[in-house]
C-alpha cells in the first residue's frame, strides 16, 4: 500500500470550518450548528462524506430539514439527562436522512438508548472504562437489546460485537467503535491531525501505529493482562485505556452475556434451517 | 425533492345535518368560500416548497361534507390541481361524511375527485348519532340505506365507530358482526370516545371503564384474527398493529405516532389553523394562527405558543411520566394530546387510555405471534431482537 492508499483508507472528523482543506478524502464533519454544515458543504463536497455529526442537540434544524440529500446525520449526546427529550425535535429528518446517536456511556445512559432506539434512530455506546454502577445498566441495556422484540435499531458497540460472537469473525472493539487510528483521525479545530474517539486531541509523537504498538506490547502482549482472555481476539486491549489497571471482570460478564446470545442464536438458526424438523429450506 | 409527506385536516364547513351527542364540535353555518380556499391553498403549496415536501393528502372533515353542493367541490378540485401542478406537488383528497346528504349526484365527485371511496361513522348500538329532535334508529335507517346505495353505485364505505357503555356490554362477537357480516363492512376501525367540547350528560360518562373497554378491544382483535384477518376485513386499529408486530412497518394511528405535530394540521373554514379536527373546533386558544391573515403557514407554525407546546409534549413525557419505563414506548410516545387536555385538563399529562392501549398491545402482539405460524409470541425463544437484525443484514 502506498502512502497515498493510506491516506485514501483513512476517513477524517473535520470540523465544518475545514471542509475545503480536506478536498476529496473521506470525511466525517462535525459542527455544533446544522446550518454551519449545510453553508460549507457544496454539491461537489458531498462525496467521501461518511456522515455529519452534530455536536449540540439545540441548534436550529431548518437548514437541514431543506437539504436535498441523503447523507447520515450522527447526534452527540453530551449532557443524557438535558439532551434526552431534544431526541424528538429529529424524527422528521429520518424521511431523508439514516440517523445515530452517540451516548456516552455516563449514569442514565439506558434512558437515551430506549429513547433512541423507540424512535428509530441507531445507537453508538461511547467510553472506555465503565465502573461497577455503570456495568450494571450497560447490562440492563444489553438485556433490553437482545431480548426486548420491539428493538429494531443497533445498540453498537453490543450489536457489531453479537454479529461478530454469530458470524465468529475477528473485528475488534477498536474498529467496532471507530477508534482504530489506521482507519480513522481526528482533527482538532486548528487541524492537528490526531487519534479518533476516546483519544480525540491527543498528541501522536511521529507514527500513529506506534499508539497501537504500545497496546500489542503493553496488557495485550504475551506477558500482559490480556493474555490468555478468552475475548481478546474481539478486545485487544479496548477497556486498558486510559488506565492498565482496570478490572475487566465486568466488562467480560458483559461480553460473555452477548457471546451466549449468539451461541443460542446459531443453535436455533441451525434447528430451524435443518431438514426434517419442518424448518425452512 | 425530497420523500416528504404532509397532511391537512381541511374542514370546508362547520355545518352539519347530525347532532350526535358526544360530538366534540361547536357548529356554525360558516363555510369555506372559494376564494378563500384559493388562498389557502396558494399559502399551503409555499410551505411545501419551503420545506421540500412533494406530496400533500387533504383530509376532507367537517362538520358534515355533504352539507356543501357536489358542485362547489368540482370548483375546488380545479383549484386545488391547478395550484399543485403549477407547483409541481402530489395531491390526493380524502372524503369522510355522516352519508346523511348522500345521493346519486355525488358519484362522480367521489369517483374523480376521492378515489371512488368514503370514510363514514356508525356505532354499534347507535345510541348517540342522530339528527336534531330525531332518534338514533332514523339517523341508523337512512345511513343504512345511503351506505347500500353507495356501495352499490361502486364506492368503497370504510366506517370509524365510537364504543359505549352498551357496546361494552354486547361484546365484542356481537360487534363484529353486526359491521362485518350483517353489513358486509370490510374495513371499520375503533376509536376511543373523549369528552371534547362542552359538557352534557353522554360527555360525563367518559372515559369509558378502561378494564372493560380493554377486555372489549383485545376480544374484538381476537375475533377479527380468527375470521376476518387475512379474508379481506380489515379492522383498526388492529391491521396496522399486526402490521407493525409482523413486519415492523409504523404506520399507526395519529395518536401513537411519535409526534402528530410533525405530520399535518387542521384548517377550519375560516382559515384557523390547529393541530387536529378535535382542536379546531372546541379549544380556540390552541389554534395556531389564521392562514387567511397576512402571515405566512410557515411562520404560523413555527411561532406559535400553543404548537410548541405541542411540538414538545413528548419530550415532557418522557421526563414526567412513566413512558420511558415501558416496553411499548415505540409506538405510543404518551399517545393523544388532545385526550390527555380534555380529560385530565393537562396537555403534559399521558393518555389517559393508557392502560387499554398496553393491554391491545399485549394481545396484539401475541396474536401477531400465532398468526404468524408461531407457538409463542416470537419464532425464536429469547434473542429476537438478533435474529430480526440478522436477517435483515443478510437481506442487505
Amino acid at each position: 500500500m502506498t502512502m497515498e492508499d493510506g491516506m485514501n483508507a483513512i476517513t477524517y472528523n473535520i470540523p465544518a470550518s475545514l471542509i475545503a482543506d480536506f478536498g476529496e478524502r473521506k470525511r466525517i464533519v462535525r459542527a455544533h450548528d446544522p446550518a454551519e454544515i449545510v453553508e460549507n458543504l457544496a454539491d461537489e463536497d458531498l462525496e467521501g462524506i461518511s456522515f455529519i455529526k452534530l455536536l449540540s442537540l439545540n441548534g436550529k434544524l431548518d437548514s437541514l430539514m431543506g437539504w436535498r440529500n441523503a447523507i447520515p446525520i450522527e447526534l452527540v449526546v453530551s449532557d443524557t439527562h438535558r439532551d434526552l427529550p431534544l431526541l424528538y425535535r429529529y424524527t422528521p429528518l429520518l424521511t431523508d436522512h439514516p440517523i445515530r446517536v452517540l451516548v456516552p456511556l455516563v449514569p442514565g445512559f439506558g434512558n437515551v438508548v430506549k429513547l433512541a432506539v423507540s424512535l428509530n434512530f441507531a445507537v453508538k455506546l461511547e467510553g472506555g472504562q465503565p465502573d461497577e454502577s455503570l456495568l450494571d445498566e450497560m447490562q440492563r441495556i444489553a438485556l433490553f437489546y437482545l431480548h426486548q422484540p420491539l428493538v429494531a435499531e443497533p445498540i453498537d458497540f453490543f450489536h457489531s460485537l453479537f454479529l461478530a460472537f454469530y458470524h465468529r469473525t475477528s473485528i475488534t472493539l477498536w474498529t467496532i467503535q471507530e477508534e482504530d487510528s489506521s482507519l480513522v483521525r481526528y482533527i482538532t479545530d486548528e487541524g492537528e491531525e490526531t487519534m479518533p474517539g476516546r483519544f480525540a486531541g491527543m498528541k501522536v509523537n511521529e507514527n500513529f501505529s506506534t499508539f497501537m504498538l504500545e497496546i500489542q506490547q503493553g496488557p495485550v502482549g504475551e506477558k500482559g493482562k490480556c493474555a490468555g482472555c478468552e475475548f481478546l481476539m474481539h478486545c485487544q486491549g479496548y477497556f486498558k485505556w486510559p488506565r492498565r489497571e482496570y478490572r475487566c471482570d465486568g466488562v467480560k460478564t458483559l461480553m460473555h452475556t452477548l457471546r451466549s446470545a449468539a451461541e443460542e442464536l446459531r443453535t436455533d438458526i441451525a434447528s430451524f434451517h435443518s431438514p426434517g424438523e419442518g424448518g425452512r429450506t | 425533492m425530497t420523500r416528504s409527506h404532509f397532511s391537512i385536516i381541511l374542514l370546508p364547513t362547520l355545518g352539519c345535518n347530525a347532532d350526535c351527542e358526544y360530538c366534540f364540535e361547536n357548529k356554525t353555518d360558516r363555510h369555506l368560500t372559494l376564494d378563500h380556499l384559493a388562498v389557502l391553498i396558494d399559502k399551503v403549496m409555499d410551505f411545501l416548497e419551503r420545506k421540500h415536501i412533494g406530496r400533500l393528502s387533504i383530509y376532507w372533515q367537517g362538520g358534515e361534507v355533504m352539507t356543501l353542493p357536489p358542485e362547489w367541490f368540482e370548483q375546488a378540485d380545479i383549484i386545488i390541481r391547478r395550484s399543485a401542478e403549477a407547483r409541481k406537488k402530489e395531491v390526493v383528497n380524502y372524503l369522510q361524511s355522516n352519508m346523511i346528504g348522500y345521493s346519486v349526484k355525488w358519484n362522480r365527485l367521489i369517483s374523480e375527485m376521492f378515489g371512488n371511496s368514503v370514510g363514514s361513522s356508525m356505532d354499534f348500538p347507535n345510541l348517540h348519532r342522530r339528527f336534531k329532535g330525531g332518534a338514533p334508529h332514523q339517523f341508523e335507517t337512512l345511513w343504512v340505506q345511503n351506505v347500500r346505495e353507495a356501495r352499490e353505485a361502486g364506492i368503497k364505505i370504510s366506517v370509524i365507530a365510537i364504543p359505549n357503555k352498551k357496546t361494552l356490554q354486547m361484546g365484542a362477537e356481537r360487534f363484529y358482526s353486526h359491521f362485518a357480516d350483517d353489513l358486509r363492512i370490510t374495513e371499520f376501525q375503533v376509536n376511543t370516545p373523549f369528552p371534547g367540547g362542552s359538557s352534557n350528560r353522554v360527555k360525563d360518562g367518559y372515559p369509558l371503564d378502561a378494564e372493560r373497554l380493554g377486555r372489549f378491544l383485545t376480544d374484538l382483535a381476537t375475533i377479527w384474527i380468527d375470521r376476518g384477518f387475512g379474508k379481506g376485513v380489515h379492522v383498526g386499529p388492529f391491521d396496522r398493529l399486526m402490521e407493525y408486530f409482523v413486519h415492523g412497518h409504523k404506520n399507526l394511528l395519529c395518536i401513537w405516532r411519535d409526534n402528530c405535530v410533525n405530520d399535518f394540521i387542521c384548517i377550519d373554514p375560516q382559515g384557523y389553523v390547529s393541530q387536529c379536527d378535535c382542536w379546531a373546533a372546541s379549544y380556540p386558544t390552541f389554534r395556531f394562527g389564521n392562514i387567511l391573515g397576512r402571515d405566512s403557514l410557515c411562520n404560523i407554525l413555527e411561532k406559535n405558543e400553543a404548537r410548541r407546546q405541542l411540538q414538545e409534549r413528548p419530550g415532557v413525557l418522557i421526563q414526567r411520566e412513566d413512558c420511558i419505563e415501558c416496553r411499548y414506548l415505540g409506538i405510543c410516545h404518551g399517545g393523544c394530546p388532545v385526550r390527555a387536555h380534555t380529560m385530565q385538563g393537562n396537555l403534559n399529562r399521558k393518555d389517559p387510555y393508557c392502560s387499554v392501549y398496553l393491554a391491545l398491545f399485549d394481545r396484539m402482539k401475541e396474536l401477531a405471534g400465532m398468526a404468524n405460524g408461531q407457538s409463542g409470541p416470537f419464532p425464536l425463544r429469547s434473542v429476537s431482537v438478533g435474529k430480526n437484525q440478522l436477517y435483515s443484514n443478510e437481506r442487505r
